[in-house]
């Protein structure tokens, strides 16, 4: 049997089958289309301006590989005129950072950028590494989450970029949009498929070019299967490192990233749908007039004001759920149900000191929120955005949620300032082992004179 | 799986009464059969607060209908329904509403679900009225002509019957995701329409508070997020009739123990398909519902809390309001805010240049609907 030809060109024979819609196309074809798609979504949505400096948030997966390589290819053929660099993060989690930084440092030869590495060390003191240590496997997540959004922020800035773009693609919306449904999270709801989201610039009182309060983010690949992005890297020889974050495990995330797979297999344009339905309720959110989730096209200038906690997960966890995230959420939410149900309809009734039993008519008191029986439409505070009072950051509290993490961390760490010196006298990694051991030596020295004074 | 929960009696006494003997355990307390019932009864009458006897005006007797499907959770909120009303005639010597109870026989169904089953439970509640109406009459009952046009054109003459019209829609969909999609859609307008002409103010759909968490993600997924707070919500629906969903705070799973415990009369009566289902789940045949279904029923076992939080979130997300003029989907008939119809037209449409304005006398579908029944672009 001869070869089907292609549903496009219909000359070549198929070669792949799109996941999208199933459809059979040849190599050169689907490059076009998948290429054509993402310049739809950069044009229809304006994200981007003649001159604007743009970095790449560059992981070395096969995310923010294939992003690079077709902003390149898209910025050339419909001259954007925008400048792409790279920027990544090192978290410090070794055996998984630095093969991948390997595979950065390649791309950005190939593609003839500039790339910058900025480590969690030199920002905030910590890696990842020191951080599981010190907090162990369970919610290390978090930390990574927030230390990561900050740290791309404070690259750009320190770069003097005014807008990050980010390898998000479709199924990593569609899988947040269901996360937050199953957290019952209507606030990230609401924010979760906006296209763009940036700190608002009203708080941006400063001139300062440095500032990374007024930061844009965007995800160009918001509308592609993450099989596609696969299947580009694969069949255009794209070099990318892949490997799950070491510590990943975050059940909701996973349960969620499961079921989308699920979906997609009963019907491919499931993903899409479910981005699509999360646009439309972020509209239905209350309190949150501004969610057009990028629907509204090309009015383009509201974008959404982005927490300082956004984007919690890695979204590499792979359908590992370590379960103990669902069942204590599902435990303090029983917790809050029975409250509820006692505050409102039962006499608790208790042993008093002497003995006697009293009957205690408790009075109606709302629980996070959540009031059982028939309560009128609640208004949703929004949130308001300010500055983070140690650092800077945009943050809706007084202090931002990076301030407060590492607040946590430091108060359990003996003071070693010490050890700093010691950053510089370790010219091969193979030996900062024994350096870091060192440094707990002279750590307990330190506090043994401490003590002794 | 019937007794499941009784045949390990817990050694413990009812939390509640503390007297008898707990036979399950609900929510972590556990509780005697009495207290149970007790406890899934309030639950349920807690829902129906404006249907109580003291808001009933002596000389109208208000109407509510009550779909069956012959399922857990319809037969039990019937027999739920039948204690209340028995209970409002001992005590005040009327009812604070009566109850329809309507049956759509829907094509497929026929080989689990015959009219022996509506006599029985006929004979079980002989207090209300009943009907038995083929799916084929939503084409009847409708007075839009737009249903009909979205069947193949070989089926759109008017002679044809609407069981032709039926068979030959039914027949030009392509995948079990899109049957069981268009089937429970047009089994909603085909309820709708029987409530309206036979003068009930409201319907009191059987969904659980896990039915309403999958029905919450599995419309998510086939995008109708636009139209989900119409589907979940008590009150006033976007049909012109009010919604009720009496059983929104009991789980699923707290029926089937119901079912079992009450036994006489509706454990005979509950006819699920549940075993052909679990039989078709790993091929094409799987439907989104499915998915869902299998989904809610591991979290329902894990993690019950989580299955309510779900409901309860969605139930925060605030319709738009929607004038009686907004353009409406020809399927579901949902209002289409801002007249977005069709898959075309939006940032997830990739396919720059597909016109989206429909022709004269076309088919007006929302985002969801035309999943379903794929539209040929103009």
């Amino acid at each position: 049997m001869a070869p089907k030809p292609c549903a496009l060109c219909t000359t070549n024979p198929a070669a792949i089958v799109r996941p999208k819609d199933r459809s059979a196309l040849c190599k050169p074809c689907f490059f076009n289309v998948f290429e054509t798609e993402i310049h739809h979504t950069i044009t229809s949505t304006n994200l981007f301006t003649r001159g604007e400096r743009i970095a790449i948030g560059a992981s070395g997966g096969k995310d923010s590989t294939v992003l690079a390589s077709v902003l390149k290819t898209l910025n050339e053929r419909y001259d954007y005129g925008v400048e792409l660099i790279l920027l990544s993060i090192d978290e410090g989690i070794k055996g998984y950072r630095d093969d991948s930084l390997e595979t950065v440092k390649r791309n950005a030869k190939e593609y003839g950028m500039e790339l910058t590495i900025l480590g969690y060390k030199e920002l905030y003191g910590w890696t990842m590494d020191q951080v599981v240590e010190q907090v162990g496997k369970k919610g290390n997540c978090t930390y990574c989450g927030v230390f990561r959004r900050q740290a791309l922020d404070r690259g750009a800035a320190k770069l003097g970029v005014k807008h990050v773009v980010t390898g998000h693609n479709a199924d990593d919306v569609a899988e947040t949009v269901l996360m937050n449904l199953l957290r019952g999270d209507l606030p990230r709801l609401s924010r979760t498929t906006s296209i763009v989201t940036s700190t608002p610039s009203s708080v941006a009182s400063s001139t300062d070019p440095a500032s990374h309060t007024n930061i844009k983010r965007s995800k160009p690949l918001k509308y592609a299967y993450e099989k596609e992005i696969v299947l580009y890297a694969l069949h255009k020889n794209l070099t990318y490192f892949s490997t799950e974050c070491i510590y990943s495990p975050e059940a909701f995330r996973g349960s969620a990233r499961a079921l989308i797979k699920n979906l997609e297999r009963v019907r491919p344009s499931a993903i899409l749908d479910v981005v699509r339905s999360g646009e439309d309720m972020a509209k239905l959110c209350p309190g949150s007039d501004e969610g057009c989730g990028g629907a509204c096209g090309s009015n383009n200038t509201s974008a959404i004001p982005l927490a300082e906690e956004e984007e919690g997960g890695c979204g590499s966890s792979n359908g590992r759920s370590a379960g103990s995230e669902m069942a204590n959420m599902d435990r303090q939410l029983a917790d809050n149900e029975a409250a509820a149900e006692n505050d409102l309809e039962v006499e608790i009734t208790y042993h008093g000191r002497d003995g006697t039993q009293q009957k205690v008519k408790k009075t109606p008191k709302k629980i996070k929120g959540q009031a059982a029986g028939v309560v009128p439409r609640k208004t949703v505070a929004k949130q308001v955005m300010g500055k983070c009072s140690k650092c800077g950051y945009l943050s809706s509290q007084d202090v931002c949620k990076a301030c407060t993490l590492l607040e946590g961390l430091n108060k359990n760490r003996p003071k070693n300032h010490i050890e700093v010196g010691y950053e510089e006298v370790e010219p091969i990694d193979g030996k900062k082992e024994s350096l870091d051991l060192n440094g707990v030596t002279e750590q307990t020295q330190t506090l043994e004179i401490a003590g002794s004074g | 799986m019937p007794g499941k929960h009784i045949d390990q009696p817990i050694d413990q006494p009812c939390r509640r009464c503390k007297e008898n003997s707990a036979v399950l355990v609900v929510r972590s307390q556990p509780l005697c059969r009495e207290c149970f019932f007790k406890y899934v009864q309030t639950k349920t009458i807690k829902r129906l607060e404006s249907f109580r006897v003291r808001n009933a005006s002596p000389d109208h007797q208000r109407t509510l209908l009550l779909p069956l499907s012959f399922g857990v959770s319809s037969v039990s909120l019937l027999h739920i329904l039948d204690c209340q009303l028995k209970t409002q005639m001992r005590k005040t010597g009327r009812t604070g509403f009566a109850l329809h109870v309507v049956y759509v026989e829907i094509p497929g169904n026929e080989s689990f679900i015959s009219s022996d089953n509506l006599t029985e439970v006929k004979k079980a509640y002989p207090d209300f009225q009943y009907s038995s109406l083929p799916l084929h009459d939503v084409f009847r009952l409708s007075s839009d002509t737009a249903l009909t046009r979205l069947c193949p054109q070989l089926n759109q003459n008017e002679d044809a019957s609407p069981h032709e019209k039926l068979t030959g829609l039914m027949n030009s969909l392509t995948s079990a995701t899109a049957r069981a999609d268009v089937l429970s859609t047009l089994t909603t307008r085909l309820i709708v329409e029987h409530a309206k002409a036979s003068g009930c103010e409201s319907i009191l759909w059987g969904d659980t508070t896990t039915k309403l968490a999958e029905k919450t993600l599995s419309e998510t997924a086939k995008g109708r997020g636009f139209s989900l707070p119409w589907q979940v919500s008590d009150g006033e629906s976007p049909y012109g009739i009010a919604f009720h969903y009496p059983l929104r705070d009991v789980l699923k799973k707290e029926l089937v123990s119901y079912v079992d415990l009450v036994n006489d009369p509706i454990s005979a009566l509950v006819c699920e398909p549940s075993t052909i289902r679990q039989a078709s789940m790993s091929s094409k045949n799987t439907t989104i519902d499915d998915l869902m279904s299998k989904y809610f029923e591991e979290v329902e076992m894990n993690f019950p809390s989580i299955v309510s939080n779900v409901v309860r979130t969605t139930g925060k997300l605030e319709a738009v309001s929607a004038p009686a003029s907004a353009p409406r989907c020809d399927l579901c008939s949902m209002p289409v805010p801002d007249g977005r119809f069709g898959i075309h037209g939006w940032g997830g449409d990739q396919q720059d240049g597909v016109k989206t304005i429909a022709k004269e006398g076309s088919s007006q579908l929302c985002y969801g609907c035309t999943r379903s029944i794929p539209q040929p672009s103009v």
